[in-house]
């Protein structure tokens, strides 16, 4: 039986999802960071403050998978989407894991100790990461199905483009190394989604709520994107515009 | 009789594959018996009928055909289609 019948709506939603996320993936501000590292611009501080934002971003994650996991309900999924989610929490640990390791390794900070009291790794909660972050967590307040559509099919695949863009040209060999490593699990978090949309992803209702979470998650993983590439390259911070009200508003 | 294997040099344990199988119910994906709980293929799969694994394993080069040792993933379009991927009902 074909995959794309009238009653599949998850199928289509998957298709539908992926291709929008895929559109934003196509050029983001990570391409600048890694424009300069290929140009050889790119000094060892500028490589700490990357690893140290990827790091930030890891490690909150937790935060937010913590708020998801009082979600799950028991008998409300089978066993596989609780698998599927436990994996992606242990992979997400992985790369956080592999980042620390990256900056302890080269002596940036001695411990993680300190690497948590440092500038570069702070989290702050009125910054475009925070933003990102409490929009995620907000998803707890969402079925799973719905906010792993969200994550999974969101940003998670403009997180594979430009980690495969790193894994290929990146000009440091250790690093290069690090992200083609994380390459098969965030490809697999993109497949996981596929997977969980296609099968448990069913009701029109879930349908319009996902897509419009997913839109939400992405332009809030490209801010964060920014953020983070402004900060590595040392660029002037975004300045919020002002806002002016007309005085004649009832 | 053609059959699929994983190249556990390649495989990440992910265990899509088993997830996809046994969702289904062709059980083929099993966790073998020993102290490394490795993932294995046995003789319940149907490939080339089905090719479910094939679609969601993210591993390059982590399943093989059993006879040739030629990589499925990602899948070859001469081995992927839309109707053996996924039976429904």
């Amino acid at each position: 039986m074909n995959l794309t019948t009238n009653k599949d709506l998850g199928g289509f939603l998957a298709q539908e999802l992926i291709k929008q996320s895929e559109h934003d993936a196509a050029v983001t501000p990570m391409d600048t960071v890694l424009d300069a590292a290929r140009a050889g611009k790119f000094s060892a501080d500028q490589c700490f403050r990357l690893l140290a934002r990827l790091w930030t971003l890891k490690r909150t994650m937790y935060y937010v998978y913590g708020g998801w996991a009082q979600g799950i309900n028991l008998n409300e999924y089978p066993p596989s989407v609780a698998y599927l989610f436990g994996k992606q929490i242990y992979d997400e640990s992985t790369h956080e894991m592999q980042f620390c390791d990256e900056i302890l390794r080269r002596r940036w900070v001695r411990t993680q100790k300190q690497l948590f009291a440092h500038p570069y790794a702070q989290f702050g909660t009125a910054t475009r990461t925070g933003s990102y972050i409490f929009c995620l967590r907000a998803l707890a307040n969402y079925p799973q199905n719905v906010r792993i559509a969200a994550l999974n099919l969101g940003p998670k695949v403009i997180e594979l483009a430009w980690t495969e863009k790193f894994a290929k040209t990146f000009p440091d060999e250790a690093i290069h190394a690090l992200f083609h490593s994380q390459l098969a699990e965030t490809r697999s978090h993109v497949l996981m989604g596929r997977f969980q949309v296609e099968r448990f992803l069913q009701k029109e209702v879930d349908t319009e709520l996902a897509k419009r979470l997913c839109a939400e998650t992405r332009r809030d993983y490209l801010f964060y994107l920014e953020e983070s590439a402004r900060f590595v390259l040392g660029m002037q911070e975004e300045k919020a515009g002002e806002v002016s009200v007309s005085g004649d508003i009832d | 009789m053609a059959g699929l294997k994983i190249a556990h040099d390649k495989c990440t344990e992910c265990r899509m594959c088993y997830v996809v199988c046994r969702e289904i119910n062709i059980n083929a994906v099993v966790v073998s018996p020993t102290s490394q709980h490795l993932l294995e293929i046995d003789e319940r799969c149907i490939y080339p009928k089905c090719t479910v694994c094939l679609m969601y394993c993210p591993a390059e080069g982590s399943i093989v055909e059993t006879d040739t040792g030629r990589s499925l993933v990602p899948p070859p379009p001469e081995v992927w289609t839309e109707n053996q991927r996924w039976p429904r009902q």
